[in-house]
């Protein structure tokens, strides 16, 4: 092609096209590759990226990760992202009327300022507590967030945490000390995969599974629509959105009572499991049937499956976090079905990573220390939903402080309600929230109930938004700030902190235009606010990700970018088995809870009861006669993630409007054909969407997916609907009522909701003004505030709980736990053992109940870690000499002494003669104290390392080993 | 499924070159064999044919993703295309010399020019006529060999645009026999008439012909074979092209002119309307054939080429790179 | 001799389009370009007894192409290792080679400037390869689920070869006589 372009280069660019290579040489010169991890979902995958003159020309997936090369739709696209015409590049500061997107760009550092101005203002006005801060999904610490609202004194933080993952952790950490979500499938036989669809969201891990189906293992797939997943599935559990507590419930009665759990495991190692016997009598596949759609004996199969095939694991999924009042009922009883089955901690079942031991959590990067503890009792939602709030959190953290040594972070694991922060905003209830800084989100598309959400929006006082675009949220900003994306910053993966691996990638080029990573936008933002700098030492991210690893002290690491370098990953050597070495659990009472003694203590039932979902048939029958379809929302879809990517328009012209899925018996009752226009409405309001006629789901089921708006449309041009971020939004249709949230983790509800589905009609096919109006809660036809919120009576009224007294008195500087009746000491959560000893529950090592030294079992006696001091069992300090220890006062020598040596009582250790030397018996050697010299202990000749001979030093003789003279 | 590459330009293309072709081909058999001597009355209807092919050929290169180079469709020796261009260049200028021989009776400045040329103007006339024939078999030809499409890869086809082609070049001329530029003598005049009334004649025999050939082929595809073909020639014969099918080709375009010639006589409708609707019948067989470019399908791929956007979808044209809007 | 060929595995292709946007953000598509559409006619069957399986398509660099003998500047041509490709400094876009495609997987951007198209098609990543003639194509590297295999079929020790002789293939519209170079391993042993 070159030789063409030359020869016919006069009448390039006259008629012909260009018609240059559009190939990128990643191999000319000046070009480098470098180390990045992708940040477009929660996958993380593996890329190189190529970078010439601090700019990125080129990405590939790195085949040396666990993505084996590969990079989906979102990664490919990373470029396009970085130098999309949409970014939002520079500070902006609004200048007309909310949402009117009139905008001043200021520069990045007076932006901040006047906003921690401000901040500062409310906080002297209204406490710091009427600050709050809504997140995304950051990918994945987010530690600087926390960082920063501990200090200024917050305690309003919150992500789309309940909808994904952290109730499911919380309970399962209540049964056995820490969430199992890591797999270990290369051994294991059989993994379900419930309310998950890896072909659609982390491709890297579909490909492990579809290698090792193909090798034998056994994929069980519970979703409703015949996903991605299901279709390579080998036994596929199509139930009723909604009902997989249900499903769970009676797969574990199955396995209780068709005796397939472990006994072995559940002998040794579970509390309570007669209790859960008893407990799930009722819940027979039988019961379960009619309420999942399924055949008891689908669920029986199943259960047998599992349960027989152990090793098994069970990937966690989303949904379990979305049924709303359903959710974590849901994820305990699936937490106990894998506990049964002796599937906890060991190799190819569920591994339980717990924190970071050998380098620093992101607990131990947030500063929680710094926020009061009359700030924490302020946490909006604490108050309703406490397994996720501080309540529930600071049991849990205290026992997993005092079981593992280290703790979760409050990020994620303890936060603000957010639904109810944005009804706070509208309501004032329980208190005004004047300042909301949105950060790597977009609320109304991402959280429930959008319209009440936008509403709120609107009305809060001062809003901040850190995005990458102009987002409907951004759009009725004060602030705008620009953020850094993938191939801009470094990214490190520590699962939210939870895990005790890591893994890094690289930041490629530095933040292009004025935008900032965003770890730099809170530090900036703290430091505007008066914080200590202190506690701000890290002026970029590869600073303190070197913080948080260097502990590991791993060779020829000297930076963040080394570990990427040599190292990309780590892994702490023990990885499974871990309860075996550790002696137990990492609950209270060191078992796994089958009736969980932290969820009674908050007033919930220790042992999961079954409760519906919001909307049914059986419990709702007068909501199911209007609405007579289930409705499922909130399922990912390639090639979209969240609300991302509408901008990118290669990706969105595969896939430009939205499609829900409706089975052909349906769309033909309801006289659909495929591509229509549809109106589904629930309740709460109504969107249209495209009809995708497909019998991937059941004939009374429509799939909704997530995310849709339009950033293509003039966001101004309609304020009640600014870039149609209502109109294809699923989340106009999902619950936040606090009675339809789940009592202990908050989830709102995205699944099992019901539903009626209708045509766009000639004269009702545009969105109007009358489908944006919202209520709390209410219903559409109610437009307007009609109940507080706090006015809501609670789903599952609280259980009342007492607490046992102890029998004895607590010594001072001990706590009691009553769940394992036994004391720890306050500070260092060790455990005061019967026999008078405090035990590290970690390392399972001894220490001195009254000076806090540890017990040295090989050289019998106590050690201060602190001054490195050693002391007799009578705590008497001992006393070294050339480093040998020495016995002041003994009438005889401890040890055996040689005939020729005398033993100096006073001194405490044996001499030859008057020589000044001291004798070593475990060497056999004198030793001289002030030089450190070897002497001969029988005629205290000089030890010469040099020659290897012995010197006497009065004549300068030399003698070889055996004493005889060796000749000059 | 993606179709209609080609688009209306190409289908009056192929319709304007068959016309000419038909024209030169009947006024090459008519000087030749059945009326010789009188060429200058053929001298109009090859100006006719000279328009069409300027005009197809003008519709050809638009319809080029790059007309400034239409050229290059020289280079190679085999395609099938290349020859339908030469063939169209060649009948083009043996046309054009053919006329320019009786230019010169109604502008004398020609004169010269025109008694220069008009010795060999038979001759013209016949290499004009042979290619003529060349390119109504050839757009047919080229339709055939894109075995990609069902419907056109048939030999019925060639057939039935030849058919066409002289049927349309019949009403052409009969439309613009004898008239400006050369001067008419009375014989001529005669001559003219004793060719109209041969045309008529002709034009029934091929009227009937191509009805033939088309029913036949559009039905034996609906009937029978192979699925595509099924599928396109069922729309023809009762989707949604059977109102221009039957109504438009087989009833305006080839019925009614049909009993317009048997019927009419002499009457405006046989010697005017009749050979109009030939005419448009001709192009609407084009359109309708062009159209008809179902390719089997791929199973799946209508439905992913209609959910992917449409090039007029708002966020494709929303954002070019290199333009920051913050 | 090289003669360069794809398998494509339905049994892991999960349908996630990342093949069809790496192709086109590497090779710089126009939108409306789709090199290799993934495509599926969605969930068969009765639910629940359904199935759904998802076939990526390309240019099947046939042995005995349609597209290339038709065209009649010469820009649709065939390298000796079997890539067909287009030459745009020769194409005049007449469209022929794109009527005469039975996959339909040619075609010429009408996002462009009117004057200035050429018809554009998959060229199994041939400038890359020029590059560096161990390349793979984007849209092999990019697939997470390792379902589409390309390498040499005269190499008897390639994957391609291999699979090829060991595992049903099957190939789009033989019946055309083009001697397509894609081979599928469907889904369900066997077109259902």
């Amino acid at each position: 092609m070159t030789e063409i372009s030359k020869t016919s280069s006069g009448l390039k660019g006259l008629v012909c096209p260009d018609t240059e290579s559009t190939e990128v040489d990643i191999h000319q010169d000046g070009v480098t590759m470098v180390k990045s991890l992708c940040y477009f979902c929660h996958a993380n995958c593996g890329v190189l990226a190529y970078v010439k003159d601090g700019d990125v020309i080129k990405i590939e997936g790195d085949p040396d990760y666990s993505n084996h090369g590969g990079l989906c739709c979102r990664g490919t696209s990373a470029l396009l992202h970085v130098n999309h015409p949409a970014r939002i590049n520079h500070a902006l500061k609004r200048v007309g009327a909310k949402g009117e997107g009139k905008w001043e760009k200021v520069p990045y550092d007076q932006a901040i300022q006047e906003v921690a101005d401000r901040l500062n203002q409310i906080k002297e006005e209204s406490g710091a507590e009427a600050v709050a801060s809504a997140g995304g999904t950051t990918r994945t610490d987010d530690w600087a967030r926390r960082r920063f609202l501990n200090q200024f004194g917050t305690p309003n933080g919150f992500h789309n945490a309940l909808l994904c993952w952290i109730p499911t952790f919380m309970a399962e950490t209540c049964v056995a000390g820490w969430s199992p979500f890591e797999t270990d499938l290369a051994s294991a036989r059989c993994l379900i995969l419930w309310g998950m669809n890896p072909g659609a969201s982390t491709l890297g891990g579909m490909d492990g599974y579809t290698d090792l189906q193909k090798n034998g293992l056994k994929i069980v797939v519970v979703d409703p629509r015949y996903s991605e997943t299901a279709s390579k599935a080998d036994l596929w559990l199509p139930l009723r959105p909604g009902t997989d507590a249900a499903l769970a419930l009676a797969m574990l009665h199955t396995i209780i009572y068709e005796g397939l759990v472990n006994w072995e495991f559940v002998g040794e190692w579970c509390d309570g499991f007669e209790e859960l016997q008893e407990h799930v009598a009722e819940y027979t596949p039988e019961w379960a049937a009619p309420i999942t759609w399924l055949d008891a004996d689908q669920i029986r199969q199943a259960a047998r499956l599992y349960a027989m095939n152990t090793p098994g694991c069970i990937q966690w999924g989303c949904t379990w976090d979305q049924i709303g009042r359903a959710s974590t009922t849901g994820s305990h009883a699936i937490a106990l079905m894998r506990a049964v089955c002796g599937n906890l901690d060991v190799p190819g079942g569920d591994g339980m990573p717990g924190p970071a031991l050998n380098y620093l959590t992101d607990e131990e990067m947030e500063l929680n220390e710094c926020l009061p503890e009359e700030q924490k009792a302020k946490q909006i939602g604490s108050n309703k939903f406490k397994l996720t709030s501080w309540p529930g959190y600071q049991l849990i953290s205290d026992n997993a402080k005092r079981t593992w040594g280290k703790t979760l972070p409050t990020e994620w694991f303890c936060e603000a309600h957010g639904p109810s922060v944005f009804k706070a905003i509208l309501t004032g209830d329980p208190y005004q929230v004047r300042a909301l800084i949105v950060n790597a989100t977009n609320p109304i598309n991402s959280y429930g109930d959008a319209k009440m959400t936008l509403a709120a929006l609107k009305k809060c006082e001062f809003l901040v938004v850190v995005d990458y675009w102009m987002t409907p949220t951004a759009l009725f900003a004060d602030y705008v700030f620009p953020a850094a994306g993938a191939l801009e910053r470094p990214t490190i993966v520590t699962h939210y902190g939870a895990t005790d691996s890591i893994m890094g990638g690289r930041r490629a080029m530095q933040p292009k235009y004025d935008r900032h990573t965003d770890m730099t936008f809170w530090r900036k933002l703290g430091l505007a606010c008066g914080q200590d700098p202190a506690n701000w030492p890290w002026e970029t991210e590869e600073e303190a990700y070197f913080h948080i690893l260097q502990p590991l002290g791993l060779p020829g690491v000297e930076s963040y970018n080394d570990f990427v370098d040599f190292y990309r990953m780590y892994y702490p050597p023990l990885h499974q088995n871990k309860f075996k070495t550790n002696g137990g659990f990492w609950t209270p009472s060191g078992k796994v809870e089958c009736n969980s003694t932290i969820l009674r203590e908050l007033g919930y039932p220790g042992m999961p009861t079954y409760i519906g979902c919001i909307e049914n048939e059986i419990d709702t029958p007068e909501i199911a006669e209007e609405y007579p379809i289930v409705l499922t929302t909130g399922g990912g879809f390639m090639p979209y993630h969240h609300s991302e990517h509408f901008q990118m328009q290669g990706i969105r012209y595969l896939y430009p409007d939205p499609y829900f899925s409706i089975n052909p018996e349906l769309a033909e009752k309801l006289n659909i054909a495929y591509g229509d226009w549809c109106w589904i409405e629930t309740r709460r309001g109504r969107i249209k969407m495209r009809a995708n006629v497909e019998p991937e789901v059941h004939p009374n089921v429509v799939f909704a997916p997530r995310g849709w708006w339009f950033p293509e449309r003039d966001g101004s041009a309609d304020l009640d609907n600014p870039f149609g971020c209502l109109e294809s939004n699923v989340n106009v249709l999902t619950s936040v009522d606090d009675e339809h949230c789940d009592p202990m983790g908050g989830s709102w509800a995205n699944r099992g909701l019901m539903c009626k589905v209708y045509k766009c009609g000639e004269y009702d096919k545009e969105y109007k003004k009358e489908d944006t109006q919202f209520s709390i809660p209410g219903s559409s036809s109610e437009p307007g505030v009609t109940v507080m919120p706090s006015d809501q009576k609670l789903a599952r009224e609280p259980i009342p709980f007492e607490k046992p007294q102890p029998t004895e008195a607590v010594p001072e500087g001990y706590e009691w736990v009553w769940q394992n009746n036994a004391l720890y000491q306050k500070d260092t959560h060790f455990r005061l053992d019967e026999s008078g000893w405090l035990i590290n529950p970690r390392t399972k090592g001894y220490y001195d109940a009254h000076t806090g030294w540890r017990y040295d079992a090989a050289n019998e006696c106590l050690v201060d870690d602190e001054t490195g001091k050693m002391y007799t069992m009578d705590r008497e300090e001992i006393v070294f000499v050339a480093g040998v220890r020495c016995y002041p006062g003994e009438a005889a020598a401890p040890f055996e002494v040689p005939e020729n040596l005398t033993w100096n009582s006073d001194k405490g250790y044996v001499t030859l003669g008057d020589l000044p030397y001291v004798y070593d018996p475990n060497s056999g050697w004198l030793l001289d104290p002030e030089t450190g010299a070897f002497h001969d202990a029988n005629y205290g000749w000089l030890y010469d390392a040099a020659t290897g001979h012995l010197v006497d030093e009065s004549t300068g003789k030399h003698y070889d080993m055996s004493y005889a003279p060796v000749e000059e | 499924m993606k179709h209609h590459y080609w688009e209306p330009p190409i289908a009056l293309y192929l319709f304007l070159g068959g016309l000419a072709g038909g024209i030169l081909f009947l006024a090459a058999i008519f000087n030749s064999f059945v009326v010789p001597g009188y060429a200058e009355v053929f001298a109009l209807p090859v100006l006719v044919s000279l328009a069409c092919v300027a005009v197809g050929c003008v519709f050809l290169v638009i319809d080029l993703g790059q007309p400034g180079v239409f050229w290059r469709v020289w280079t190679t020796s085999k395609s099938i295309i290349k020859w339908g261009a030469t063939f169209l260049v060649i009948a083009a200028v043996f046309a054009l010399l053919f006329f320019l021989a009786f230019i010169g009776d109604a502008w004398p400045v020609f004169a010269g020019m025109s008694d220069f040329l008009k010795p060999a103007a038979d001759f013209f006339l016949i290499v004009a006529g042979f290619f003529g024939l060349c390119i109504m078999m050839y757009t047919g030809i080229m339709l055939s060999t894109l075995k990609a499409h069902a419907f056109w890869a048939t030999p019925a086809l060639p057939v039935l645009f030849t058919i066409s082609a002289i049927s349309t070049g019949c009403a052409a001329i009969v439309l613009s026999i004898g008239g400006w530029p050369a001067v008419i003598s009375l014989e001529s005049l005669v001559v003219s008439e004793i060719v109209l009334e041969i045309l008529h004649v002709v034009d029934i025999v091929l009227v009937v012909a191509e009805l033939i050939v088309l029913l036949t082929m559009v039905l034996s595809f609906a009937g029978a074979g192979n699925v595509t073909a099924k599928a396109a020639a069922r729309r023809w014969v009762r989707g949604s092209y059977a109102g221009l099918f039957w109504v438009g080709m087989v009833g305006l375009g080839l019925v009614v002119p049909l009993v317009m010639y048997i019927g009419g006589g002499h009457s405006a409708a046989a010697t005017l309307v009749a050979p109009i609707l030939v005419l448009c019948g001709g192009c609407l067989l084009r359109f309708m054939v062009v159209n008809t470019d179902d390719r089997a399908e791929i199973p799946g791929e209508n439905r992913y080429y209609n959910r992917v956007a449409k090039n007029d979808a708002e966020f494709i044209t929303k954002w070019t790179y290199g333009d920051n809007q913050f | 001799m090289t003669r360069y060929v794809m398998v494509i595995d339905q049994r892991r292709c999960i349908g996630c389009h990342s093949c069809t946007v790496a192709c086109r953000t590497w090779n710089k598509l126009p939108l409306d370009i789709v090199y290799n559409p993934v495509v599926t006619e969605g969930a068969q069957g009765t639910w629940p007894n359904v199935h759904k399986s998802w076939q990526p398509l390309l240019c099947m660099h046939c042995e005995n192409p349609e597209c290339v003998p038709c065209c009649p500047s010469g820009a649709s041509q065939q390298d000796e290792d079997g890539t067909v490709w287009v030459d745009p400094q020769k194409c005049l876009s007449c469209k022929v080679c794109v009527n005469a495609c039975p996959y339909g997987m040619r075609d010429a951007s009408h996002l462009e400037d009117r004057m200035h198209r050429f018809v554009r098609k998959c060229t199994f990543c041939r400038d890359k390869r020029q590059l560096d003639p161990s390349a793979q194509p984007y849209c092999v590297l990019t697939c997470h689920q390792k379902a589409r295999i390309f390498g040499d079929l005269d190499d008897p020790d390639s994957e391609v070869s291999k699979l090829i002789g060991s595992v049903k293939t099957e190939r789009l519209f033989e019946e055309f006589g083009t001697d397509p170079q894609i081979y599928y391993i469907p889904e369900l042993g066997g077109k259902a």
